[in-house]
């Protein structure tokens, strides 16, 4: 989509910030119910799972790392879309692989999420698995915010870029908290 | 590019998440229908196929539990009245005891009461499994909800009852013998009742401890024959209110699980072969 904003936006401050609230109000109010959910809910240790892979932690591990080569193309479309790429112009469909790779990654990330949430919980007892579930609650919160705000106009052009930074940054730290602590724990397995 | 395109994508996020919760809340019941009223309920409202398939098996082997908990008191100890009145809180157990001898099914005379024997299998209801090891006339049992409600029990066997106790109340009554052991247990202020078949090759209760920051952190793990498993991890067991958490994944195969950079081996809790008794 052309949200990109290279003139400068001809609206105050302050207009900014109101058409920023509400997102991450929404956003915070989801990373909240998930990372309320996780605590009060008494974890299973168990939910459905999916044939062809010899238990749970592969399924999510393997859907995790397909998520986080999703959100680095996310990244790297990005970049094109936006220029930041020298000597690379942006082809036109640039566009349409920028928004099917994140919605790819997107729901790659939710049956994960829900075995983490239903199965397990919002765990603290390493330092590693409290990130994991302090980011992993944080991430679906940043994505919302992500989603409600593509579609406002004349926000500032550090807007989308800073926000689908966080996105990226949080989704990484939660794959290394998780899917490559289980691959380099485990080995890589099926 | 239509405004409204990332607000479907996040819909269809939710709606996925929402589907995927529902299911496992469905399918976790009906996969184990260990008591007999979960036994009762599980099929009716179980809507996969896949998941309802075992339920049949499961149910007419939990089925016939309640006559053969009752009988077995009465056919291995002539003093059973006063076990089941003071041991077994159940009043169906207790009131079926006095005309056990009458009501007895014919499978119980070929019942023995094994004195080494594991079972393991979830409790009734879900959300937690139990296992028992009996060795000698000594038993071990564990059970857990793969989180903060755990318990480790010890205790005697006595005439082919279990009365086990542990630490923070944990308290097991039940009867067992030959492929069956059948009680309530109660950890964390949480009852469950249950009735669970012996274990299968490698599946069954296994434990680990571990010196962590001069503590001594001890994990218990159920696996059960379908390869699923729980686990919980007392952070300070030797504390006399000993709090848990989720244990990490055992790994059945190397027998170990990690945390952080703290790798635990673990030992099967096996009254057959006699290892962590």
């Amino acid at each position: 989509m052309t949200t990109r904003q290279d003139a400068l936006p001809p609206t105050r401050a302050n207009s900014t910030a109101a058409k920023l609230i509400v997102p991450c109000l929404i956003g915070a109010l989801v990373a909240l119910a998930l990372g309320i959910y996780g605590r009060v809910h008494s974890p299973t240790g168990i939910a459905i799972n999916i044939a062809g892979f010899s238990s749970p932690g592969t399924v999510k591990s393997w859907l995790a790392t397909g998520a986080t080569v999703f959100a680095v193309v996310q990244v790297v479309s990005a970049l094109v879309m936006y220029g930041k790429v020298p000597r690379v112009s942006a082809p036109s469909w640039i566009g349409g692989l920028h928004r099917w790779s994140g919605r790819i990654a997107f729901l790659l990330a939710v049956p994960v999420a829900i075995h983490c949430l239903y199965a397990l919980g919002f765990q603290q007892y390493s330092t590693r698995v409290l990130i994991h579930s302090v980011l992993g609650c944080l991430f679906f919160g940043a994505f919302t915010v992500k989603m409600l705000i593509l579609p406002k106009r004349d926000l500032p052009g550090w807007v989308l870029p800073v926000v689908g930074a966080v996105v990226f940054t949080v989704l990484v730290v939660i794959w290394l908290t998780s899917a490559y602590w289980f691959f380099s724990t485990f080995g890589i397995k099926r | 590019m239509k405004r409204n395109t990332p607000l479907i994508t996040l819909l269809t996020g939710a709606v996925l998440g929402v589907v995927l919760l529902i299911s496992s809340m469905l399918a976790t019941p009906s996969n184990k229908p260990v008591s007999y009223s979960a036994a009762a309920t599980a099929e009716p409202v179980s809507p996969a196929p896949s998941s309802a398939a075992p339920s049949p098996a499961e149910a007419s082997s939990a089925a016939p539990s309640p006559a053969e908990a009752s009988s077995s008191a009465p056919a291995v100890t002539g003093s059973s009245p006063a076990y089941s009145g003071t041991s077994s809180p159940a009043p169906a157990e207790s009131s079926a005891a006095g005309s056990a001898p009458a009501a007895a099914p014919s499978p119980s005379a070929t019942r023995t009461t094994p004195t080494r024997a594991d079972y393991a299998g979830r409790v009734g209801g879900g959300g937690g499994s139990v296992a028992v090891s009996v060795h000698g006339n000594k038993a071990i049992a564990y059970v857990c909800n793969g989180s903060t409600v755990e318990g480790w029990m010890r205790g005697k066997v006595e005439n082919g009852k279990l009365v086990l106790t542990g630490k923070n109340n944990a308290r097991l009554s039940a009867s067992y013998h030959a492929g069956k052991v059948s009680g309530d247990v109660k950890a964390h202020g949480t009852d469950y009742s249950f009735s669970v078949s012996t274990v299968s090759k490698s599946s069954g209760l296994y434990e680990a401890t571990a010196r962590v920051e001069g503590k001594t952190i001890k994990a218990g793990w159920i696996v059960l024959g379908d390869g699923t498993q729980v686990g919980s991890l007392e952070t300070d067991a030797n504390s006399d209110q000993p709090v848990a958490v989720t244990a990490p994944t055992l790994d059945v195969a190397t027998m170990t699980a990690r945390i952080g950079n703290v790798v635990l081996h673990a030992i099967p809790v096996s009254g057959v072969t006699g290892t962590g008794f």
